[in-house]
């Protein structure tokens, strides 16, 4: 088959954007440690979610200096914590949300940022950012989860280390 | 434009015919191809020049690809490591 100069040429260059895509994407996960949800939450039973020992009472734990657990259970049509009360975490901190549900199939949206996740009955999600500044974020629900989905929204409070007190902390 | 300007001599189509057992079609007289245009629908259907498989030269096409291409890697670069990788909150872990 003979094959055009100038098809040759674009040839070239559409492989060239195919392996750029793909070394970008190997740069985020290699260089700059940029994760996926994956299943390393584990599993816990949906309906007697009362009784483990973390989502029983959700909120934020300390696991280290500077490290924080925030175990949010996000349920029709509120999270919790997150909806009557926000979340509360230090600024410069290193944070690990465990998120599930113990109804439908929610969503765990930190607004305008690039940390999000699915809140799946039975299953535990976990996400680990770096909170920088104090600040506020906006909590939604990105999955479509009933009548009431579009009301289900709460809030995230970057604390000053000033601020930070052990009320803040459940453990 | 004469057809022999830009093609070999053997190359230029004629109404002999060797050419047109070769190439199928009849190949009408290069003298009643005018300029003028014509009714829609009867348009010539010969071959009227004949050229090696890279003298087309679509350079506008060329150009228009290089174009797209460009403008494909300056936006995948700018949404992943502008708009991605300097957004707030990244998962790492």
């Amino acid at each position: 088959m003979e094959i055009h100069r100038y098809e040759k040429i674009w040839l070239a260059g559409a492989l060239l954007l195919i392996v750029g895509f793909i070394a970008t994407v190997s740069y985020g996960a290699v260089g700059a440690g940029i994760a996926m949800v994956d299943d390393e939450g584990g599993q816990v039973d949906p309906a007697s979610l009362d009784d483990h020992p973390r989502f029983g009472e959700p909120g934020t734990y300390q696991s280290g200096e500077n490290e924080y657990d925030v175990y949010v259970v996000a349920r029709q049509f509120l999270f919790e914590p997150g909806t009557s009360e926000p979340i509360r975490v230090p600024a410069h901190s290193t944070v690990t949300f465990h998120v599930t549900s113990p109804d439908v199939i929610h969503g765990f949206e930190v607004v305008g940022t690039n940390a999000n996740t699915m809140a799946i009955p039975g299953q535990v999600a976990t996400i680990t950012v770096e909170f920088g500044e104090p600040t506020e974020y906006g909590l939604l629900c990105h999955e479509y989860c009933g009548s009431a989905h579009h009301a289900m929204e709460g809030k995230i409070e970057v604390v000053p280390q000033s601020e930070w007190n052990e009320s803040m902390v459940v453990n | 434009m004469s057809a022999e300007s830009d093609t070999e001599p053997g190359d230029v189509a004629t109404p002999s015919g060797d050419a047109a057992s070769e190439n199928g079609p009849p190949i009408p007289d290069p003298e009643s191809v005018d300029d003028e245009g014509y009714v829609i629908g009867s348009g010539r259907s010969g071959i009227v020049r004949r050229i090696d498989h890279d003298d087309f030269d679509p350079v506008g096409t060329l150009v228009l690809i290089a174009i797209y291409m460009v403008i494909v890697g300056a936006m995948w670069i700018f949404m992943y490591f502008v708009e991605f990788l300097g957004g707030d909150l990244t998962v790492i872990g």
